[in-house]
């Protein structure tokens, strides 16, 4: 059995470059904080994009709603490790230069829009359709219907769906090592190698911070499904 | 760029088919012990037995919350100093990176499934447990002939879900060395410079087995939920790819 004493890996030094990276001696970002840039970023333009694949693939016309079923179904079948790859040894093929930390954002953006693009999709199906002709009939255009009766309703039935996505977001931001930009796992993985002696820690402690990240951002995230705090906070109701 | 497609035929091509079985075989491997793992731990919790829900819970959050590729490094390469001596010696010199690959991506996805079989047994009506039992039926009994297979019916989508995304996740294996497709592809890349003709044939069969398991399954769900009407499966809230 071999002790376990996580003193070896928790020194100053190693918790610095775990969690910023080189950002004060080189000035570049790395570590938790390069997970959680690449991770917020991602989230941020995926659920942009997201939403505007999932109104797409509710409309009743086929020359909106087809596109947009088939990339959703083209990019949640392949591993995201591919499309990492793609972005990332493609591009110089066409003779263009593309950084680490843009190819990894492009991958997993395009990836995490597929997904949630269907929960966009399956949150407007779940939207009663009596709502839908109660505002019609009242006399909204099938846009003013859109904006104020569909999507803040399916907005609130898709916020536990949505949370589990951002999660994956944050796991996924971990592939980003396997072509060598300096991210928490990279940089763990660059001090069990430059320590040799322990195994162990290192990679409970990363396990560990991922946890604690991944635990947080679903807290978070379930404040906002109290409606009443909701209204008060964002909509001053 | 000029691309030589001719290459995939081959020992490029023979090198990627190796690869394919390879994830088939460990596709099969992860998707077995993840659906005993998630039976077990998800009826666990069903039960809610107090004394085990702590081990349940830590168990099920820790394995969905963290990265599916941490937790390949941590049983390849620190789970395996916990082993006794003379089986690490005897593990390391026949090369146990399969082994691991399957653990950890079965220990990773058994969570996920353990969520959707808890999720399946409580949409079934608690009355039809309390029958079972009124029946005179076992607690394991009214379990396996009147709880599970109503369970089934609603839980097959999810599982069809997560069997797509464990064949997607098994192309993590190649971060330790399990030569699988994504690894046949980065080998192709290094030793015959054709990287895009590879990565080409490699997306596509990828595309080709998920979009297969996913119709698969689809048949599946229509043919178990043919004598209901247009009911919709459970999504499960977190997932795993």
């Amino acid at each position: 059995m071999i002790p376990v004493q996580f003193e070896r890996v928790w020194t100053a030094a190693n918790w610095e470059r775990l969690l910023v990276g080189d950002l004060f001696n080189k000035g570049v970002m790395g570590g938790l904080l390069l997970t959680l840039v690449l991770g917020l970023a991602s989230i941020v333009v995926a659920t942009l994009l997201g939403a505007g694949i999932g109104v797409m693939r509710s409309s009743p016309r086929r020359a909106l709603s087809l596109p947009s079923a088939v990339y959703v179904q083209a990019f949640r079948s392949v591993p995201l490790l591919i499309l990492i790859f793609w972005a990332y040894f493609f591009p110089p093929v066409l003779g263009m230069q593309v950084s680490k930390f843009t190819s990894v954002l492009i991958a997993l953006t395009l990836f995490t829009a597929a997904y949630i693009g269907e929960i966009v999709h399956g949150g407007i199906r779940s939207v009663a359709s009596g709502h839908i002709e109660a505002a019609r009939a009242l006399g909204m255009s099938p846009l003013e219907t859109q904006l104020r009766i569909v999507l803040p309703q399916a907005f609130f039935n898709m916020l536990p769906a949505l949370t589990g996505r951002y999660v994956v977001s944050v796991k996924n931001t971990s592939l980003a090592f396997l072509i060598g930009l300096a991210d928490l796992t990279e940089i763990g993985k660059q001090i069990g190698a430059r320590l040799m002696t322990a195994p162990i820690e290192v990679y409970v402690t990363l396990l560990m911070i991922y946890f604690v990240v991944n635990r947080g951002l679903s807290l978070l995230m379930r404040l906002l499904e109290d409606r009443s705090r909701f209204n008060r906070i964002f909509l001053r109701i | 760029m000029k691309l030589d497609w001719s290459i995939l035929w081959g020992d490029a091509g023979l090198l990627i088919l190796q690869g394919l079985v390879v994830t088939l075989q460990l596709s099969a491997w992860v998707l077995a012990l993840a659906f005993l793992l998630g039976l077990a731990f998800g009826t666990l919790r069903w039960v809610g037995l107090s004394a085990t829900e702590p081990v349940c819970w830590f168990y099920v959050e820790f394995a969905r919350n963290t990265p599916p590729v941490v937790q390949l490094l941590f049983w390849y390469f620190s789970a395996s100093y916990l082993l006794p001596g003379w089986l690490f010696l005897q593990l390391r010199d026949f090369g146990y990176e399969f082994g691991a690959a399957v653990v950890a991506l079965a220990i990773y996805h058994g969570a996920f499934i353990a969520e959707v079989v808890r999720a399946g047994l409580n949409a079934v009506p608690k009355g039809q447990f309390d029958g079972a039992r009124a029946l005179g039926l076992g607690f394991l009994q009214s379990l396996r002939r009147i709880i599970m297979p109503q369970a089934l019916r609603i839980t097959i989508p999810p599982l069809v879900n997560e069997s797509v995304a464990i064949i997607k996740n098994t192309s993590l294996a190649m971060a330790i060395g399990v030569t699988e497709l994504t690894y046949q592809y980065k080998h192709i890349d290094i030793f015959a410079f054709r990287g895009v003709e590879a990565l080409a044939a490699v997306t596509v069969i990828y595309m080709i087995l998920c979009t297969l398991v996913a119709a698969l399954g689809q048949l599946l769900s229509l043919r178990l939920s043919r004598h209901m009407t247009a009911r919709r499966g459970l999504r499960p809230v977190l997932s795993s790819e």
